[in-house]
C-alpha cells in the first residue's frame, strides 16, 4: 500500500469519527424543528405607530405645561386629525408668536415648526420618528424575551425578521396551550395608579351628569375590566403618579380571604413618590389600571410607607393572577403587537411525522441499496458504502451547524438518497463505457472518475444554486429542507468521488494481468 | 446488469411531436389557471386558518359540516385524513373571516375558535363554563399545578406521565376515557377520581392549528415568485459561464417548461399550492437541470471528438450515451420520492406529489427537449464559432 493511499484512509476515518462524534447520540445532538417536536411559531408585528402616538401625547402635555409656565394663553392645543406625529396650537395672542417659536427652539428640538398667524403646527422630525419606531421594536424584543423567560419555556427563539422592520419571529418549542401564551405576549401590561374623581356609574351619561355631560379638564373616563366586573364607569385623573416602570417586583399570592391576588412592591423612587401621594390623598379612592381597564378601586386609608407593598385583588382565577404578575414583572410593551402568523403543532402530530419520515427514509434507503447492489454488483456495494457515509456526514453536519431537522428536511434527506447515487452512477457508467472500448480495468477506473467529475460538479452546483435561493426565501421548515439538500449534495461529492475511488483502490488489485471488474 | 445494451434511439426524430405534446399540456394548464379552476392557494399564500382535529369516535364529513353550518361557515373545506374517519383538517377561508370581523389575523383566530366551539357538545360547553379544563388540551405545567394540592410530591412526574401517554402513538393525541389512564399509564384510582372531578375529556383534540394573515400570504407569494425567478437566472448565468450562452438559454427554456407543466398539473388536480410545494418546484428545477447538464456535457465533448458528424446525429449520440445514467438516476430518485409519497404522511404529501411529477417531466424534457432547443438555436442563430468551447 503506498503512502498516498494510507493518508487517504486516515482522512476518511477521521471524517467518519468526527461525524459520529458530532451526531451521536442523535436524539440529543440533532436539533428538531418545531414541526417535528411540536410547538408554536409566531410572527408578530409591533405597531410602532403606538410609540409615536404616545410620544406625541406626552409632548402635548409638556407643551401645555410650558405654555402655562410662560403665561402664554391659548385656545386649542390638539393633535392634527389623521396625523400621529403632529399637533397644533391655536388662539394665542398674535404678539406672543415669537415667544412660542423660541420655546420650541429651546425645549422642543425634536419638532419641526410651521408657524402661521393663527396656528402653529409642530411635526416630529423624521429622524426622531424613525428612532422612536426602532426603539419600540427593540424594547418589544426585550420585553417579549423577558416574558418568555418568565414562562419558563425551554430553548425559545426570539428574533427580528430582517435587520430593520417591525416584525418579530417567536418560536417556542413544547407549548401546548398556545392561547394562553399568546395572551401573555400580547398584553401591553401598562400599569397605572390613578385617583378616582367620581363613580362608579352604570353608564357614561350618569357619570357625567354633574359635569353637564362634558369630561372636565384633567380627567378621563375609564371602565372596570369587562371580563371580571360589570364594567362600571369611573371618572379618573389623567395623571398617573405611579406607573409600571416604578415596579420592583410582582408575584401571585392570596389575599386574606384566600383568593388569588397579585402583590407587588415598588422601587425606592416609586415608593417615595407613592408615600407622599398617599399621604396627600388619604380617604380618597384610588384605582389600579391595567391596559386602560380598571382592575380595582380602594380608598386610601393612610400613608403607605416605602417599600409601598400593595395587593391587587380583582376576582382573579389562579391562572389569571399568575399571568398578570408575570407580565408586570417582565415589563410593559412600548407599543401594541399584532399577530400576523401563528402555527401551533401539537406534540403528537410531530411524533407522528417523525415516525412517518423515518419509515420513508428507511424504505427509500433499502430500495436504493438493493437496486444498486443488483445493478452494479461489487461496484454497487461500493456505492452503498458511499451512500451510508453520506447520510452519516449529513447528520454530523446538521449537528455541527445546529440546523433544525424539519419534516421537509427529512424529505431533503430522502431526496439526497435518490440523488446522491447519481454521482456514483455517472462514474460507473463512464467506467463501463471505457471498459467496453477495451481499455484495461485501471485505466477505465481512472478515466471514468476524471471524466465524470466535471459533470458531477456542474450538475451539483446548479442544484445548490436552487437550494440557496430556497434558503433565502423560505421560513423555518423550508430552510431545513434547503440546508439538508445543500449539505447532502456537498457530502455526496466527497463520498461518491473521493471515498468511492479509495474503495476501488483498496479492492481492485493493480496488476498487469488481465482481470475483470465487477460493475 | 444493464437495462439498455448499446442504445441507439433516434430521439431527435420526435422533437416536433414532443414539442406539440408539451405545448398542449402547458396550454391546458394555463387555460385552467387563467379561466378554469385557477390555482388553489393554500393558507401559506392565501391566508386563512387550518385546524387539524382528531375525534374520539368516528365522525362523518356531513356531521362536521352540520356543526359548522350552525355558525354559518359550512363552506369551509373539510378533508379526511387516513381511513378511520377520526382525523380531519378543516380550513376556513379569508373572506369568511373578514365577514366576521374587520381585524386581520384576530378574525382568523376568531373563526378557528368558532370552529372548535361549534364542535363541542353540550356537556363540554357546560364543563367549560364551570371553569373545568380539558384534559385533552391542558398544558403539562398547569396540570401539575392542578394536582399539586393532593399529590404534592409527584405532581410533576404524574402530569408528565399523562401528557406523554396522551401524545403516544397508541392514543395519537387524544385520551378517550379516564380508564385508559389506569390501564396504560398505571395511575392510581385516587388520582383518576381527582382528575374526573377537576377536568373533563373532550371528544376531540386539536392536533395543530395554523393561521396565516393575508399580509404574510401576500409577502410569501411575492417571495416565492422572486426565489423561483432568481434561481432560474442564477442557473442561466452559471451555465452560460461554464458552457455557452446557447446552452444556458436552452437549459432555462427546458426548466421553464418543467415549472409550467408542474404548476399546470397542480392546477388541474386542484391540489393546494403551499410553501413545501414551491420548495419541491425549485428542487425539481435543480434536478431536471442535472439531467440536462449531463447531456450537454456530452454534447460538448462530442463536438470535439466527432467533428465531422452531422449536428442532429451528434445530439442523438450524446443522448444515447447518457441514457443509461439518466434512466438509472431518475429511477432511484423516483423510487425514493414515491416512497415519500406512500409513507411520508399527509403533511408532506403535496411536496412528494410535486416531486413525482417533477421527476417524470424533468427526465422527459432533458431527453426530448433540451437538445431540441440546442438544435433550434443552431438552426436559427447559426453561431460562427459553433457550440463547442
Amino acid at each position: 500500500m503506498n503512502k498516498k493511499i494510507r493518508w487517504k484512509i486516515i482522512l476518511v476515518i477521521a471524517v467518519i469519527a468526527l461525524a459520529v462524534f458530532l451526531a451521536y447520540p442523535p436524539g440529543e445532538k440533532i436539533n428538531l424543528g418545531l414541526d417535528l417536536r411540536g410547538g408554536m411559531h409566531l410572527v408578530l408585528e409591533v405597531v410602532t405607530d403606538d410609540a409615536v402616538v404616545t410620544e406625541t401625547d406626552q409632548e402635548i402635555a409638556r407643551f401645555k405645561e410650558e405654555l402655562n409656565e410662560n403665561d402664554i394663553s391659548f385656545e386649542i392645543i390638539s393633535k392634527t386629525s389623521g396625523q400621529i406625529a403632529q399637533f397644533y396650537i391655536e388662539g394665542f395672542p398674535p404678539d406672543k408668536q415669537g415667544e412660542v417659536r423660541q420655546l420650541v427652539e429651546e425645549k422642543f428640538q425634536q419638532w419641526d415648526i410651521r408657524p402661521s398667524s393663527e396656528r402653529i403646527t409642530l411635526t416630529i422630525k423624521s429622524g426622531v420618528e424613525s428612532y422612536l419606531r426602532e426603539q419600540s421594536v427593540r424594547q418589544s424584543l426585550q420585553t417579549i424575551g423577558n416574558r418568555v423567560d418568565e414562562l419558563g419555556l425551554t430553548e425559545p427563539t426570539i428574533q427580528r425578521q430582517g435587520l430593520t422592520g417591525s416584525r418579530i419571529i417567536v418560536e417556542l418549542p413544547g407549548v401546548e396551550d398556545p392561547e394562553r401564551v399568546k395572551e401573555i405576549l400580547k398584553t401591553t401590561a401598562k400599569l397605572e395608579f390613578r385617583l378616582v374623581l367620581s363613580g362608579p356609574a352604570p353608564d357614561r351619561e350618569t357619570l357625567l351628569a354633574d359635569q353637564d355631560g362634558e369630561v372636565p379638564a384633567g380627567a378621563e373616563v375609564m371602565r372596570g375590566d369587562l371580563s371580571r366586573t360589570q364594567g362600571e364607569y369611573y371618572l379618573v385623573s389623567d395623571v398617573a403618579p405611579i406607573v409600571g416602570s416604578d415596579l420592583r417586583n410582582a408575584r401571585r399570592t392570596t389575599d386574606e380571604w384566600n383568593n388569588p391576588a397579585v402583590s407587588f412592591s415598588l422601587n425606592p423612587e416609586g415608593a417615595r413618590r407613592f408615600a407622599t401621594f398617599t399621604e396627600e390623598h388619604v380617604g380618597e379612592p384610588l384605582s389600579i389600571v391595567l391596559d386602560g381597564q380598571i382592575q380595582q378601586v380602594a380608598n386610601i386609608r393612610e400613608r403607605i410607607p416605602p417599600p409601598g407593598d400593595t395587593i391587587l385583588h380583582g376576582s382573579y382565577t389562579m391562572e389569571e393572577a399568575e399571568d398578570i404578575s408575570l407580565v408586570l414583572r417582565a415589563g410593559a410593551l412600548p407599543a401594541g403587537i399584532r399577530y400576523l402568523e401563528d402555527r401551533t403543532i401539537g406534540p403528537s402530530l410531530g411524533a407522528d411525522s417523525i415516525r412517518k419520515g423515518l419509515t420513508s427514509i428507511l424504505v427509500a434507503l433499502f430500495l436504493v441499496l438493493i437496486f444498486m447492489g443488483i445493478y452494479y454488483r461489487m461496484a454497487g456495494i461500493n456505492a452503498i458504502v458511499a451512500l451510508l457515509l453520506n447520510i452519516l456526514l449529513l447528520m454530523g453536519a446538521l449537528a455541527y451547524f445546529k440546523a433544525s431537522l424539519t419534516l421537509p428536511g427529512i424529505a431533503g434527506i430522502i431526496l439526497t438518497v435518490g440523488m446522491a447515487v447519481d454521482a456514483n452512477v455517472l462514474v460507473f457508467e463512464r467506467i463501463r463505457e471505457e471498459l467496453s472500448q477495451g481499455k484495461s480495468v485501471w485505466s477505465s477506473i481512472a478515466s471514468g472518475f476524471s471524466r465524470a467529475f466535471k459533470t458531477i460538479l456542474d450538475a451539483n452546483v446548479t442544484t445548490i444554486i436552487a437550494a440557496i435561493f430556497l434558503f433565502q426565501f423560505g421560513t423555518g421548515p423550508i430552510r431545513g429542507f434547503a440546508v439538508t439538500l445543500i449539505i447532502g449534495i456537498t457530502a455526496s461529492m466527497f463520498t461518491a468521488v473521493f471515498v468511492s475511488r479509495l474503495i476501488f483502490e483498496l479492492t481492485v488489485p493493480r496488476t498487469k494481468k488481465k482481470q475483470k471488474l465487477s460493475i | 446488469m444493464q437495462f439498455i445494451k448499446n442504445p441507439n434511439f433516434d430521439f431527435m426524430k420526435y422533437k416536433y411531436i414532443a414539442l406539440v405534446f408539451s405545448g398542449l399540456i402547458i396550454l391546458t394548464g394555463l387555460i385552467n389557471i387563467t379561466v378554469g379552476t385557477g390555482i388553489n392557494y393554500g393558507i401559506d399564500f392565501a391566508g386563512g386558518t387550518l385546524v387539524r382535529i382528531i375525534f374520539r369516535d368516528q365522525v362523518s364529513v356531513g356531521e362536521i359540516r352540520q356543526d359548522l353550518r350552525d355558525i354559518g361557515i359550512e363552506n369551509s373545506r373539510i378533508q379526511e385524513i387516513g381511513e378511520n374517519g377520526r382525523e380531519y383538517i378543516i380550513r376556513t377561508f379569508e373572506e369568511e373571516a373578514e365577514e366576521q370581523s374587520g381585524e386581520e389575523i384576530e378574525a382568523h383566530e376568531y373563526v378557528a375558535q368558532l370552529v372548535v366551539d361549534a364542535l363541542r357538545s353540550e356537556e363540554e360547553k357546560s364543563a367549560i363554563t364551570q371553569g373545568l379544563p380539558d384534559l385533552n388540551s391542558i398544558d403539562e405545567n398547569f396540570l401539575a399545578e392542578l394536582i399539586q394540592p393532593e399529590f404534592p410530591e409527584q405532581a410533576e412526574e404524574l402530569a408528565q406521565r399523562i401528557t406523554v401517554l396522551r401524545n403516544s402513538q397508541d392514543l395519537e393525541g387524544i385520551i378517550q376515557d379516564y380508564s385508559q389512564l389506569s390501564e396504560l399509564a398505571g395511575l392510581s384510582p385516587e388520582l383518576i377520581n381527582l382528575l374526573q372531578e377537576k377536568t373533563f375529556l373532550s371528544h376531540f383534540a386539536v392536533l395543530s392549528k395554523e393561521t396565516v394573515g393575508p399580509q404574510i400570504g401576500l409577502d410569501l407569494r411575492r417571495k416565492a415568485a422572486q426565489a423561483t425567478i432568481w434561481a432560474l437566472f442564477g442557473m442561466l448565468i452559471y451555465i452560460a459561464i461554464r458552457f455557452q450562452y446557447a446552452y444556458g438559454v436552452s437549459a432555462i427554456l427546458t426548466l421553464a417548461h418543467d415549472v409550467l407543466i408542474t404548476v399546470g398539473i397542480f392546477s388541474l388536480t386542484n391540489r393546494e399550492l403551499n410553501l413545501p410545494v414551491i420548495a419541491a418546484i425549485l428542487t425539481l428545477v435543480g434536478y431536471s437541470l442535472n439531467d440536462t447538464i449531463v447531456i450537454f456535457d456530452r454534447v460538448r465533448d462530442n463536438l470535439k471528438l466527432l467533428r465531422k458528424s452531422d449536428f442532429k446525429h451528434l445530439l442523438n449520440t450524446s443522448i444515447n450515451q447518457t441514457i443509461s445514467r439518466t434512466v438509472i438516476t431518475s429511477g432511484t430518485t423516483f423510487l425514493t420520492v414515491f416512497t415519500l409519497f406512500l409513507f411520508g404522511g399527509e403533511v408532506i404529501n403535496d411536496f412528494a406529489f410535486t416531486m413525482l411529477i417533477g421527476v417524470i417531466v424533468g427526465t422527459f424534457s432533458s431527453i426530448y427537449l433540451s437538445c431540441s432547443m440546442l438544435f433550434f438555436w443552431k438552426k436559427i442563430f447559426k453561431p460562427k464559432k459553433g457550440l463547442g468551447k
